[in-house]
């Protein structure tokens, strides 16, 4: 058996076997360069291990020549290779170091091929055979050429470089590739050289054998590449695994959108529906691509808004009419999240019909609407009879005064002066019934308030005059405080007054047991707030514990009243955009304040 | 123009009372005036008879308060309701309260007129009827206290006999009281006596003093 034979063709076959296996692996992927460089090395050592075991068997020097040459080729081509390779597959080195390694390693090449015979010896004495494993062996016996120190450098700088890209490698994170490959190829590159070195000055006696390290190397990175590959399997095995887990995630958001009561859909910041649980009863019908779609022109921009909320807040809840491909549509109340995918905003939206609640809602409004209008017109009759009232005041006074002015002139020498007080008076009462029915139709035509400009001191000073006899008769004292410059109100005059009428009565009406304590009146009057604030503030009785009700209607302290005055009044005020309340004094006594905004748009 | 045509208006409103007092001097009334209940209470009373040209509504006490007021201490002032919002339960009660009438402004001159000479004629007969009780009142408080006792058991029809049983005394000394109280009483016969503890409000069935 020549085990001479059976290594170096042994390393040759798996070399080539490698070779081509990777080459059919770059084939298929081309970006795999690492496994195009290995291929490269695998075919370099395979030809290298090639012309070493033809050097072992020339018999004489001139066979020598050409396959030094060829031999000197393969080692160029596998050191380039090498550094290939680990650029490619730790990618990870010094541009300068590899470029260097290049540039020696060819100039090393082109010494050899120029310098005669090469530039591992200076002259070629002769052949002599040896003993190597157990057969002879040719070896080259000849002076070493000083130039093959640069093939020597050349290797140590690659085994340098080799360190450096590994060392890169490892700082990278690639702790075990970058150990196993750069260490075996450093050691075997410097087994290689040592070998080398020690054959060429003749220290030991043995065939050049570089292929074998080469092939050392070889192993390494075809364990490595095989490494990478049952990753690659077992990725390729999870992915799929993955790739089930998916789908069934998928089957199950798909029947969570499917089977979700309502509308339930997902949509792009632009408003693009990406998912939504609807399919169209008929695929002619047009399915919507936009948010948008859903609603009506006119919903637009409140949709707008609320899309707006939720990206802003987070969250939003709406009500609006959702459109059916048929064309109706259905009040639906959205609840509307924010997500994030992969960093991008995107919104869920639930919508739940609520047509029948909206429904029962607009019903519910109707009939408040038609309460109210009942109890406005329970309001209208109440006030209506208290004006009744005030009317047939003056009419008693015109009539009696006529009757008396009657008597007067059946006399012989009727009194002139009395006639005169008389027709004054008459005309005074007629004024007075006129300026009621004048309230009284524009209580009544309370629909349309009748907006005009009034300056609040004109209105306290007319109130005063309508309640003079009033104010007399109960001896109260009135005070008025009232700023100098106050602004004007947009204000329908004759309710608000009636309104401070009606307050101002209270007012005397509580104060009428004060006794001795006399009776004190404060009228004022503030600009506040866009609006002008009116307050009625005596020192009577005060207000009952609980005065909450004291708005409502039907709700009376008086034997005789209707409980209507201070509903009236609250809705006189709130059609104004205003507000009446009231509070009882730190002392005795109670008051009744109202704010009116200048311009009833204005709150 | 007797004077005592004393007519009281009493109406919180200051031009009907200057209006109704023109009317009502010219037609010969003696005319006060009163812008409250309050007001008047406190005046001194006319004379004689009169009557009360009274406003229901009005601040303070009201016409209807009045007139309780009135009715609890006896005046003999006839009261004439003249309001201006009046509904048929107020007047229902103001005529049982012993209203003359219950007008509602405005009034004509002719109606008020003829409701106050109605209303004189009755405050007239009132302070007959007052007068005619402050009598009897008057004798009837000179009897002692036994002489009542007397006096209510008369009037309900017992005999002496039952009396002087009931009050523990012998059928004589009921018969002395007896004709002690028909003498201070001024009763000619038992039926006169009865009619006058009528008139007392002391009636058959009380048996409580007054």
């Amino acid at each position: 058996m020549d085990w001479v034979v059976i290594v170096w063709t042994g390393a040759t076959s798996a070399s080539l076997m490698l070779a081509a296996i990777h080459f059919f692996v770059w084939m298929r992927n081309r970006a795999a360069l690492a496994s195009l460089m290995f291929c490269l090395m695998a075919a370099c050592t395979a030809g290298m291990a090639g012309c070493e075991l033809a050097m072992m068997r020339v018999v004489n020097v001139d066979q020598l020549g050409p396959i030094l040459q060829w031999y000197n080729i393969f080692r160029w081509g596998v050191t380039l290779a090498l550094l290939g390779f680990m650029h490619f597959y730790l990618r990870a080195g010094r541009m300068w170091l590899e470029l260097t390694v290049i540039g020696l390693r060819t100039f090393a090449l082109l010494l050899n091929l120029l310098v005669s015979p090469n530039a591992y010896y200076s002259s070629i004495e002769g052949l002599s055979r040896i003993i190597f494993l157990g057969k002879p062996v040719t070896v080259v016996e000849g002076v070493p050429n000083p130039l093959m120190l640069v093939g020597q450098v050349s290797l140590l700088v690659l085994a340098a470089c080799l360190v450096d890209t590994s060392w890169k490698a490892y700082s990278a994170g690639a702790y075990n590739r970058a150990l196993r490959v750069g260490t075996s190829s450093v050691f075997f590159v410097l087994a290689l050289s040592l070998q080398t070195m020690l054959v060429l000055w003749g220290v030991i006696e043995v065939p050049i054998m570089a292929s074998l390290f080469f092939l050392g190397i070889v192993g390494v990175m075809a364990f490595e590449l095989s490494e990478d590959m049952l990753r690659a399997t077992r990725l390729a095995d999870n992915l799929q695994q993955r790739e089930i887990d998916l789908r069934r995630e998928r089957k199950l958001t798909d029947s969570i959108f499917q089977g979700a009561p309502g509308l339930l859909y997902l949509q792009s910041r632009d408003g693009t529906i990406l998912r939504w649980n609807k399919r169209p009863a008929n695929p002619s019908e047009v399915v919507p691509t936009k948010i948008h779609d859903f609603f009506r022109s006119d919903d637009q921009h409140a949709l707008g808004e609320f899309l707006e909320k939720t990206f802003a807040e987070g969250s939003a809840n709406f009500e609006l009419d959702l459109l059916h491909p048929n064309g109706s549509a259905t009040r639906h109340f959205f609840s509307t999240v924010r997500i994030e995918i992969g960093e991008e905003p995107h919104l869920i939206g639930v919508g739940i019909d609520v047509s029948a609640e909206h429904a029962l809602s607009l019903e519910l409004d109707l009939q408040k609407e038609r309460l109210a209008r009942v109890s406005q017109i329970a309001s209208m009759s109440e006030l209506s009879s208290s004006l009744a009232h005030e009317i047939n005041q003056p009419l008693a006074i015109i009539l009696s005064n006529a009757e008396a002015a009657q008597r007067q002139l059946e006399r012989e020498t009727p009194n002139h002066n009395e006639l005169r007080e008389i027709l004054k008076d008459i005309v005074t009462a007629d004024i007075r019934a006129a300026d009621v029915i004048r309230r009284l139709r524009s209580i009544l035509n309370r629909g349309q308030p009748d907006l005009a400009i009034v300056s609040p001191t004109e209105l306290l000073n007319s109130v005063l005059q309508i309640l003079k006899t009033e104010i007399h008769s109960s001896g109260a004292i009135v005070s008025r405080k009232i700023p100098k410059r106050l602004p004007t109100l947009m204000a329908d005059r004759i309710p608000v007054e009636q309104v401070l009428i009606n307050l101002m009565k209270n007012a005397l009406e509580a104060m009428h047991e004060n006794g001795t304590r006399g009776k004190s009146l404060v009228l004022s009057c503030v600009s506040e707030a866009n609006g002008i604030r009116f307050s009625v503030r005596d020192n009577g009785c005060g207000l009952p514990e609980s005065a909450d009700w004291i708005f409502e209607a039907f709700h009376t302290t008086k034997p005789n009243g209707l409980g209507l005055g201070l509903k009236i009044c609250n809705t006189i005020i709130q059609a104004h955009g205003g507000r009446l309340w009231a509070e009882n004094n730190k002392g005795r006594g109670a008051c009744f304040h109202f704010h009116i905004p200048l311009r009833p748009d204005s709150p | 123009m007797t004077p005592s045509q004393n007519v009281i208006l009493i109406d919180d409103e200051a031009d009907l009372l200057k209006a109704l007092r023109r009317l009502l001097k010219a037609e010969g009334f003696q005319v006060t005036c009163h812008q409250s209940a309050a007001d008047f209470l406190a005046a001194p009373r006319p004379s004689g008879p009169g009557c009360i040209v009274l406003d229901e509504s009005m601040p303070g006490m009201t016409g209807m308060e009045l007139q309780r007021e009135l009715v609890a201490e006896g005046s003999s002032l006839a009261i004439i309701f003249l309001t201006a919002r009046g509904d048929i339960p107020m007047s229902v009660r103001a005529m049982k309260a012993g209203a003359v009438d219950f007008l509602t402004k405005p009034v004509k001159d002719k109606n008020l007129i003829s409701t106050i000479h109605t209303a004189l004629k009755k405050s007239l007969d009132l302070q007959a009827l007052k007068k005619e009780r402050d009598n009897i009142r008057q004798r009837f408080e000179t009897l002692t206290d036994r002489e009542r006792e007397v006096l209510q058991n008369v009037v309900k029809g017992l005999p002496n006999k039952q009396i002087a049983a009931l009050l523990g005394l012998v059928e004589q000394t009921i018969k002395v009281h007896r004709s002690r109280v028909m003498a201070k009483m001024r009763a000619d016969s038992l039926a006169q006596l009865v009619l006058l503890s009528e008139r007392l409000g002391i009636t058959g069935q009380q048996s409580e003093a007054i």
